[in-house]
């Protein structure tokens, strides 16, 4: 293993801004971190090259330990995006810097340097100062003076963030070129998908801290596993789907005496839309009918923009215009053979098919916020808990007045306090899977607390704690917690079950969690982790909602200090295969 | 059109007025005085001026007078550049106000800093009593020069260092860190040559200031003839017995040396910035 991440957190004021990141990269590899500005990319692989300390975890280059070596002994190239040239010497002795650092001889020296302009393609520049030479050609010397000195890893830092667009194609493969030739493992960060693309063996995606998942370029884009992924490689539609039997369908509508269907986060990207005269005449699926409002010619493709009918497909985020009624409008991108096939016209009707749905294995698809006054269910969607995950997670959060004949399908919400307890209970007895107890003012949450009632429990609750914590930047600890009469051999037992909670969190979900084993009364241990820290947050797993003690966790949802309490149900619902 | 060559049409207008100004200016404060003393002293016979000019008294004082401020200069860089990094690279409690303090020696009237000096450091003084014990005397020796005209210099290093220090990128010290260079390293190879044209022309401002200064040092020198007497201290002493040929002899004298100095280091200081000139700097 080349390099070796393990549970890296940097907090910047007790903000982390990267947060318990793990990550191995092969030799030979060439892994591009992408995220958006301030995701938190460019300290990892500052940690990475020593030039950050990292408050907790580790970092191994090589199979050794380096988290406490400073930057100059860890022998990594690292190129900063403003090339960082020593601007008082030649290009020759920006070159040689890191061997005259090591006291190589003279003759040495200048054959490394030659052979670095070489492979930089800028022989003969030797004598000439960085400022007299171009943005592209600086940061090629750049590069080549991050390779003096034979380092085994290469870390780039927007290398082509400061060039323009011809300059940095061309750059770009350059650096592809010479990565190949030397075997050399490379970790790249950029903000640009393209580039991402173009370069990357695999790609991790990092937002707000978390890498939130590390593939291949190919496997990302088709089958990405979180909302952010998916609408951040590429564009994407993200609607509401139901997981019927047949499929999944994008329309809520039920017939009398079915079961409510599962609903589930669909992507549809635009180019698998399909347009047609009619819905006989469409290939593939057929979703519903609608206008096409804008047509944007692009070169090789053409972008559209559908809006459906009222009833068809709901996006996942509600749009900025319009009301729920005028129906949702779809990104279409159509080549040219298909535009030569069914030309379309602004306010034209069409059918449209989607040929093919990748359904997010996210277990939260949207939040419906249930009180019995109208304001009391204002209230509870303008909390700033609920609306900020309804913004950060881009779902939709609507409101429900009254309880209704079933939970509202996604992820019902309720407000702590007097009577909460009551509600939960009849949500999770009618079959909520999930449920948010969310106290009307309480601020998001900076720790939170994972505990499964069951051990059957814990895949549904460690996917839901993974999903809600790739939008909140709040430690997650999962704790178990056993009699303290327990025999030495059981005990074994317990730490192994943690252990495979977390690597369960972690291959599956991405979610880099801490895990504590206690032994004692487990509601005297959970509330007294819940005291230490102000503003914590509970994640209780049960696959038998009736189990549940009522007295203790109704005084939790109903006492002092109100905290968001997140119970998944996950008593076994017969919906199909998850993914 | 002749003499034209040099006005070029520019972007920015005003050139004829603004030079003008700048002559008449020159011409007013600086060349006009400055050429008085030369004419002063070209009336004076070569003997008379040689005489004057190769007293021994005089020779003690220019001793004195550039020996020192070069000294005080020196460890100005030095100490300087110190106080210059750890304002500009350490954020502590106070440090606005170290900022702030540092400015204060060129508001204070030069005298007060003298007689201040002369207290602490005289024998009886709270610093001077402890250096006694140490035997080391600093008040009417000339350290006691020395020391004032550090006080008088420091800003002049602090105040041309910083805003190049700043300047100094820190992705530069990383690279360099990068590449495997240990803290003296990057150091000596990477912060030094980013500031040392702003240090040297501290170090230039700190000598030119202590080779005039005269306020501070009188009272904490003692001036004794042909050891603790400063060259401006003499040309003083031949004023007040009306030997106006000395005064302006002696002044003459100290114009050329400074000059002199000055012009050398700006030699030294155009260059070290030849390399940045050449490449657009």
């Amino acid at each position: 293993m080349s390099i070796a991440l393990d549970q890296v957190t940097k907090r910047y004021q007790a903000v982390p801004v990267v947060n318990d990141v793990s990550l191995k990269v092969e030799p030979g590899e060439f892994l591009v971190l992408l995220g958006p500005s301030g995701s938190g990319k460019s300290t990892l692989l500052r940690a990475i090259a020593g030039l950050t300390e990292i408050d907790h975890g580790r970092v191994a280059l090589h199979g050794h330990d380096v988290t406490h070596v400073p930057a100059r002994a860890r022998e990594v190239g690292f190129v900063f995006q403003h090339y960082a040239l020593f601007r008082h010497m030649t290009i020759g002795d920006n070159i040689e810097f890191a061997l005259r650092v090591r006291r190589v001889k003279a003759a040495e020296r200048r054959a490394r340097r030659k052979e670095l302009l070489r492979l930089v393609a800028l022989e003969g520049l030797d004598d000439r100062l960085p400022a007299q030479l171009s943005g592209g050609q600086q940061q090629r010397i750049a590069v080549a003076r991050a390779l003096a000195h034979r380092p085994q890893v290469l870390l780039m830092d927007e290398p082509f963030g400061a060039l323009d667009a011809k300059i940095r194609e061309e750059l770009r493969r350059t650096i592809r070129a010479i990565q190949r030739d030397l075997g050399m493992t490379t970790i790249l960060v950029t903000h640009d998908q393209e580039e991402a693309f173009a370069l990357a063996d695999r790609i991790g995606v990092m937002h707000q801290g978390r890498l939130l998942e590390c593939g291949r370029p190919d496997d990302l884009y088709t089958r990405p596993h979180t909302r952010f992924v998916s609408t951040f490689l590429g564009a994407a539609n993200l609607l509401l789907g139901y997981r019927t039997p047949g499929g999944v369908r994008f329309t809520s509508r039920v017939a009398s005496g079915e079961a409510v269907p599962r609903e589930v986060v669909a992507v549809l990207r635009p180019e698998e839309v399909e347009l047609s005269a009619a819905e006989d005449r469409v290939r593939s699926n057929f979703v519903g009918y609608g206008v096409v409002e804008e047509i944007l010619f692009a070169g090789a493709v053409e972008r559209l923009r559908v809006r459906m009918a009222g009833d068809g497909p709901v996006p996942v985020a509600p749009g900025r215009e319009g009301t729920p009624d005028a129906g949702s409008l779809l990104e279409v991108s159509r080549t040219l053979p298909e535009q030569r096939e069914f030309p379309v016209a602004a306010r034209q009707r069409v059918a449209v098919g989607a040929r093919r749905v990748h359904v997010l294995p996210t277990p939260i698809s949207s939040f419906t916020a249930v009180a019995d006054t109208a304001e009391a269910a204002q209230a509870l969607h303008d909390s700033p808990l609920l609306s900020t995950l309804g913004t950060r997670m881009q779902t939709r959060v609507t409101t429900r007045l009254g309880r209704g004949e079933r939970p509202p399908p996604g992820m019902p919400a309720v407000a702590t306090g007097r009577g909460s307890a009551a509600a939960a209970e009849w949500q999770l007895q009618h079959g909520a899977a999930q449920l948010l107890c969310v106290p009307p003012t309480a601020p998001l949450p900076g720790h939170v607390l994972i505990h499964t009632l069951d051990r059957a429990a814990r895949r549904a609750t460690v996917a839901v704690a993974a999903s809600l914590l790739r939008h909140v930047a709040a430690e997650a600890v999962y704790l178990g917690i056993h009699p303290t009469a327990s025999a030495e051999r059981e005990r074994d037992e317990y730490m192994r079950d943690l252990l495979d909670a977390r690597s369960a969190a972690l291959t599956e979900h991405g979610l880099d969690m801490r895990t504590e084993l206690r032994f004692g009364d487990f509601a005297e241990e959970l509330g007294r982790e819940l005291a230490v820290h102000g503003n914590s947050m509970l994640i209780l797993g049960s696959s038998d909602p009736a189990s549940i003690d009522w007295a203790w966790l109704g005084a939790l949802l109903e006492g002092e200090p109100e905290r968001p309490v997140l119970i998944v149900n996950a008593a076994p619902v017969d919906d199909g295969p998850e993914r | 059109m002749a003499a034209a060559w040099f006005r070029k049409p520019s972007i920015l207008p005003g050139f004829g007025l603004t030079l003008g100004f700048t002559t008449f200016f020159l011409s007013a404060v600086v060349l006009l005085p400055l050429a008085a003393l030369v004419l002063r002293t070209s009336t004076l016979t070569w003997s008379r001026f040689l005489a004057i000019v190769l007293d021994p008294r005089a020779v003690a004082s220019y001793r004195l007078s550039f020996g020192a401020a070069m000294l005080a200069a020196l460890i100005n860089a030095v100490f300087g550049f110190i106080v210059a990094w750890s304002l500009v690279r350490y954020d502590f409690p106070g440090r606005r106000l170290v900022d702030a303090l540092i400015d204060l020696p060129f508001a204070l009237p030069t005298a007060v800093s003298g007689i201040a000096l002369a207290t602490v450091f005289a024998p009886t003084g709270w610093l001077g009593l402890k250096l006694a014990v140490a035997g080391v005397q600093v008040a009417y020796t000339w350290l006691g020069v020395v020391v004032a005209l550090i006080l008088i210099g420091l800003p002049f290093v602090v105040r041309s260092v910083q805003p190049a220090l700043i300047e100094v990128q820190r992705d530069l010290e990383e690279a360099a860190e990068t590449l495997g260079a240990g803290p003296f390293h990057v150091f000596r190879r990477i912060i030094l040559p980013g500031v040392f044209p702003a240090l040297l022309t501290g170090f230039t401002l700190a000598l030119a200031r202590g080779i005039g200064e005269y306020g501070s040092v009188v009272f904490i020198s003692g001036n004794l003839p042909l050891k603790t007497e400063i060259t401006p201290l003499l040309i003083v002493i031949k004023l007040e017995q009306f030997d106006y040929d000395g005064a302006a002899t002696l002044g003459f004298i100290m114009l050329v040396m400074s000059f002199l100095m000055l012009f050398a280091i700006n030699l030294v200081q155009a260059w070290g910035r030849r390399g940045q000139v050449a490449a657009g700097r």
